[in-house]
């Protein structure tokens, strides 16, 4: 055969459609597995959540009612609106707390000249730590006789019951910061070793002081990067069903009771698979949400780098 | 200019700076020592803190009474073999969608971290209805398969930025002498950015050695992985601490050293590589 042969015999079939298309090979793997093996699940939510299903019952036996699971939205002692609102008092205590303290440690931590390494080491323990075991080892920290009342106890102020329905949320707010508040002061320490110096030089040379430096350049300078710690937190937190479980399992009642677990006592305790997965449903789309904004956010600042 | 004797104010930053420390480390510390302590030791109040006499007596309970040792090796292997195969498919599309495509490549990219973003707990029952009708209940292939989907978008974000750190005429003389291009991946792209890689490879496993949600719900009573041994020591006549900081221990003492090789890295990972921050910490 000769060449010219070959590169006939090449050129017939799907051949020259892959010749062009060499990325199918490198990045078709990766496409099919993650959009297949995340639409099947994905269908059989969209699926289950239109029929009145229940645990142990096959789907197909089940009554189709529509979209009559998404307007009730609650069936027994679980409500979405309830664990909506839980979720948003506990994201946003968090969030806030962890930013201006993760802010106010980078700020410092950036002022120091030697030691930084040590105190950057100790702050990345808390965020590699596997969330199950934050959960309950703060379940004993929190405990009536635990860590938590000893050390209020030696600036004397008395016990305090953090497992009780009034504080259980503020204890679940008090881990979260404790575990990734150190995500805050990484990133945000990072960002302010990047500020460039003529803008700072520029006002010190004009005669302001600390705090006006920090107001009028360096915070304008770092807010792109504050709003991309506080999204990528923002989406964790909705997602966090690790430590809340371990610590309080959705109790005491429905205090903690946020957006993961009420999906999970949907599913186990009320053992309704089609309300489950409308709840799993919205969940999937608030999070689909936030990520459209990340990712327009991102979009807006990898163009300026 | 004034000059002082004693700088005041680093001295006040340091005091503040070691405040805060301690809030951050001291958890961990008592932890760690708690799995030392006599097991009725660790729970008494006043807590003890540095008095007490070290023991190994949590750590021969824990592998004594209960099979911590196959929980071990079971978290080892799931994660592993996860780690293994998000990194062998995300490391050629994070290349393939460098190099090889120009258009909607940023989409492509954006639809991936979308699908990362997806929370687990929304999708494990689902998982759970397709593993029961395939029979693979309770296998290591199950969770495997379940932190690939995760994975493989987290692994493609994380590698998608050393590969544009290569210049392209370094792959292009390969090209001119013959090469193909998945040649020029393994023997020229890859050891170019293996430092980058190894730390994407560890980051992936720590996030699996960690993972509790799909373990929790995926596992059968042989494959339960380390997280998820929590309930066991919850018996009916009360908790056992000090087994269960000698497990977090076990559990948690490999990660934090092995994190703490490549912290590096790790503000870039931690923001999916919107901040580059190496060389800073």
């Amino acid at each position: 055969m000769t060449n010219l042969q070959k590169i006939k015999n090449f050129k017939r079939g799907f051949a020259p459609f892959f010749a062009k298309r060499e990325y199918l090979f490198y990045i078709g793997p990766a496409f099919v597995v993650t959009f297949i093996l995340m639409f099947l699940p994905l269908f059989q939510i969209i699926v289950g959540s239109m029929h009145k299903w229940e645990f142990g019952k096959p789907l197909f036996e089940s009554d189709f009612i529509g979209l009559k699971n998404y307007i009730e939205l609650n069936y027994g002692y679980v409500s979405f609106g309830k664990s909506l609102m839980k979720t948003a008092i506990y994201g946003f205590g968090s969030l806030g707390i962890e930013l201006c303290l993760g802010l106010l440690i980078a700020i410092l931590l950036s002022n120091m000249r030697r030691t930084k390494g040590l105190f950057s080491a100790i702050f990345i323990i808390p965020i590699v730590i596997m969330p199950a075991m934050v959960g309950l080892t703060w379940k004993m920290y929190l405990s009536y006789d635990g860590l938590v009342n000893w050390v209020l106890s030696l600036f004397y102020i008395p016990k305090v019951n953090w497992m009780g329905t009034d504080l259980a949320l503020v204890s679940l707010i008090l881990v979260d910061v404790w575990q990734w508040t150190p995500f805050f002061i990484l990133i945000l320490f990072a960002g302010l070793q990047t500020i460039p110096k003529d803008p700072v030089d520029a006002i010190r040379v004009d005669g302001a002081n600390d705090l006006q430096t920090f107001l009028y350049v360096k915070l304008p300078l770092l807010t792109p990067l504050i709003i991309i710690v506080c999204i990528l937190r923002i989406i964790e937190i909705i997602r966090n069903f690790d430590v809340v479980f371990a610590i309080y399992q959705g109790g005491p009642g429905s205090s903690t009771e946020t957006l993961p677990i009420a999906v999970w006592r949907m599913f186990m305790s009320q053992r309704q698979v089609g309300m489950g997965s409308a709840f799993s449903l919205i969940l999937i789309l608030l999070s689909f949400f936030i990520a459209f904004i990340f990712i327009n956010f991102l979009k807006k600042t990898r163009v300026t780098h | 200019m004034r000059y002082e004797l004693i700088n005041w104010k680093a001295i006040f930053i340091f005091l503040l700076i070691v405040t805060f420390a301690l809030f951050f480390f001291f958890p961990f510390y008592f932890m760690v020592s708690s799995s030392f302590k006599h097991p009725l030791d660790s729970s008494v109040y006043p807590p003890i803190i540095f008095n007490f006499e070290p023991t190994l007596k949590n750590y021969i309970t824990i592998f004594k009474k209960y099979p911590m040792a196959t929980y071990f090796i079971n978290s080892f292997i799931v994660a592993t073999f996860a780690t293994l195969v998000s990194m062998t498919l995300a490391i050629p599309a994070a290349y393939g969608m460098e190099r090889l495509i120009s258009q909607n490549r940023e989409r492509i990219a954006y639809m991936f971290l979308t699908m990362q973003l997806i929370p687990p707990i929304s999708m494990v029952f689902a998982l759970f209805w397709y593993a029961n009708f395939f029979g693979i209940l309770g296998t290591y292939w199950l969770l495997v398969i379940g932190y690939t989907l995760w994975n493989v978008p987290y692994g493609i974000w994380l590698t998608r930025g050393f590969f544009t750190t290569i210049p392209k005429e370094l792959e292009e003389a390969a090209f001119v002498d013959g090469a193909t291009r998945f040649w020029v991946l393994r023997k020229i792209v890859i050891p170019l950015t293996k430092p980058g890689i190894i730390a994407a490879t560890i980051f992936i496993f720590i996030g699996a050695w960690n993972e509790f949600t799909l373990a929790m719900f995926l596992t059968d009573s042989h494959t339960r992985t380390f997280p998820t041994t929590l309930g066991l020591f919850v018996t009916h006549t009360g908790i056992l601490w000090g087994a269960m900081f000698a497990t977090a221990t076990v559990g948690v003492l490999p990660i934090v050293i092995i994190a703490l090789l490549i912290r590096k890295h790790f503000v870039s990972a931690l923001t999916l590589g919107a901040v580059k921050g190496n060389d800073i910490i």
